[in-house]
């Protein structure tokens, strides 16, 4: 999605170096200190993760910390809320996905 | 390894229009304080709320940076990006556990503001379906569009004041749509009520909602407001259709928001058959409100009441902003929704009566108390943003029953 | 789609027919449907759902006090590691 240069009200964000992360092992570039839902979504990626049982894709619902849907796995960090989490230079990021279950016998490849 | 443990006079939970507020007056009397947040910067969601008023822009992000900025300079610390988890009261210390370690203190501020009441509207788990906050502070504090065109499903104070917003950032929006009725909108998915709840802001608040309710009210006529007058395809708003005549039936996509069906509605409510279109967005902005976020006062012990003008569940406390828990305070968006400006100055009350407690002020404690009282009330009935008719009443009950079960010298 | 087939809880899918098949066997409290159904359950705690569940429940009584046997809040109401937690540390 476009990212907003020159807010008519709120003017320009500080000038700052981009970084380079990989979301699935793909290469992308944010802005350090922002978190890594907005750089995504600055990319135009909105699937942040997977329902763990349904495999229903998920995105950014509420983008200050209280719904967990934008959960994702950094990597060295574990699963962490992609909305609260700053992204940093070489950041691998992944992509939440839908679990086995041993109980309903289902099994992912 | 010993947790480390940070002692301070006062703990604020929260680096908003409260929390930053009452940090400023409480360090300025002499108080050691630490701001906690979970938010990787501090200022809540003033950060990204901006409105028209009289003429020029009131910016929350520049209250914010002023705020932030004394605190500082007082040598308030603000501890950004951790996390509050749980609190404890240990001998006469709160224990606050915090994603980085514990912290001590003997008194604690819970000024965590408010969390959004969803409108679930079939498909709202598609990635692209977002709350409204979160579309506020994707365009206004990240500087990304939440999209190339979206929708805003739920009519209230917070959906007008955000669609502004949006708009005034170049965000594009297809309209503002009444949510499908269902046991969750009730009277939200009727036009008359909202119509109502639209004249009734105009006549409170003279501004951004005047020019709103005057324009209704020259398309319509002030006496007598009958829904099915009001022009189906909607009236504009600043540059946005609000069309209070139409619903969302369902969201649609596979793996993200392609399109919106919308469908019109009669006075009831009910949809007019034949009437069902598609609208293409890319993402849904869901408004379903504002409740009260009080979870670590329930952690904490405080009971609670239940005062829907206020937002639903809040923890019980006084005029002065004590909560039944001694060493616990509570101010802002916690005690009730209003705007920035009530949760400020009800922040420097706070401050005021935790100082007075602390025994700060020594005979004084009592006059600069409700010096900070008759401030809050001068701003509350002077906000231009009200966020609902019955508040003020709904307080003094409050307060009412306070006094009847605390202060009665039983 | 019908409108039974909404889904409630984001978290663990749960729809409003879960919802009134449960209601119909007995859990009349959100804390009853919470168990039964697992709204409320789910990752978010409650934080997105709650005021839905409990909007549900007094609608299927309007008479009742909407304060009976609402949903607790239990520490951790944050997530944490288990790092964190041993250590109080991160």
């Amino acid at each position: 999605m476009e990212r907003i240069q020159d807010h008519p009200i709120l003017g320009r964000k500080p000038q700052r170096e981009p970084v380079s992360f990989t979301f699935n092992g793909k290469p992308m570039t944010g802005y350090p200190g922002e978190p890594i839902a907005a750089a995504l979504l600055a990319a135009g990626i909105r699937t942040l993760r997977k329902q763990e049982e349904s495999g229903n894709p998920r995105g950014l619902y509420c983008a200050i910390g209280h719904c967990m849907e934008c959960r994702l796995s950094v990597q060295g960090k574990g699963i962490v809320r992609s909305c609260l989490t700053p992204i940093e230079e070489g950041m691998n990021v992944f992509e939440g996905q839908q679990l086995a279950n041993e109980i309903t016998g289902r099994k992912l490849p | 390894m010993k947790p480390k443990r940070q002692l301070s006079d006062l703990i604020i939970v929260g680096a908003g229009p409260a929390g930053l507020s009452a940090a400023t007056i409480a360090a300025d009397y002499g108080l050691s304080v630490t701001v906690i947040d979970e938010f990787p910067e501090p200022g809540g969601r003033m950060l990204g709320q901006f409105h028209e008023e009289r003429g020029h822009w009131w910016v929350g992000k520049q209250i914010a940076d002023e705020l932030i900025e004394k605190n500082r300079a007082q040598g308030v610390s603000i501890r950004c990006g951790v996390s509050v988890y749980g609190m404890l009261k240990v001998d006469d210390m709160w224990e606050v556990s915090t994603s980085h370690g514990a912290m001590l203190a003997p008194r604690v501020l819970l000024a965590t503001g408010a969390a959004e009441i969803p409108m679930p509207t079939n498909g709202w788990t598609l990635p692209g379906v977002m709350s409204i906050g979160a579309a506020q502070v994707m365009t206004n504090v990240h500087y990304v569009k939440p999209g190339k065109r979206g929708l805003i499903i739920g009519v209230n104070v917070l959906a007008m004041a955000i669609a502004r917003e949006l708009s005034v950032s170049g965000v594009s929006l297809a309209g503002i749509v009444l949510p499908p009725a269902g046991p969750f909108a009730g009277k939200a998915a009727l036009p008359k009520e909202n119509l109502q709840l639209l004249m009734g802001l105009s006549h409170l608040a003279p501004s951004p909602f005047l020019r709103l309710g005057g324009k209704i009210a020259k398309k319509l006529g002030m006496a007598g407001i009958v829904s099915s007058l009001f022009p189906r395809g909607g009236i504009k708003l600043w540059d946005i259709p609000l069309k209070l005549r139409t619903t969302a039936v369902s969201i649609n996509g596979t793996d993200r928001v392609e399109s919106v069906t919308l469908a019109d509605v009669n006075g009831q409510g009910e949809i007019i058959t034949g009437s069902e279109r598609e609208e293409a967005v890319d993402f849904v902005a869901l408004a379903g409100g504002l409740y009260p976020l009080a979870e670590l006062a329930s952690v904490a012990g405080c009971p609670f009441i239940y005062t829907p003008e206020l937002g639903g569940h809040l923890p019980l406390h006084s005029e002065r902003m004590q909560t039944p828990v001694q060493g616990l305070y509570v101010a802002g968006n916690i005690t009730g929704v209003e705007s920035a400006l009530v949760a400020m100055a009800q922040g420097r009350l706070a401050a005021a009566s935790i100082c007075s407690d602390a025994g700060v002020f020594g005979h004084e404690g009592d006059s600069k108390v409700a010096d900070a009282v008759d401030e809050v009330h001068r701003v509350r009935a002077s906000a231009l943003i009200q966020f609902h008719p019955g508040i003020p009443e709904a307080r003094r009950q409050i307060y009412r029953m306070w006094q009847e079960t605390f202060e009665a010298g039983v | 789609m019908k409108p039974s087939s909404l889904i409630i809880c984001r978290c663990e899918e749960v729809t409003i027919e879960q919802l009134e098949q449960a209601y119909q066997t007995g859990s009349c409290t959100s804390r009853q449907l919470k168990m039964k159904t697992r709204a409320s359950m789910g990752a978010c705690q409650g934080r997105v759902c709650r005021q839905l569940v409990e909007a549900w429940v007094h609608g299927q009584n309007p008479d009742s006090p909407r304060d009976a046997e609402l949903l607790s809040y239990r520490p951790p109401i944050r997530p944490i590691t288990f790092g964190q937690l041993a250590k109080g540390e991160a």
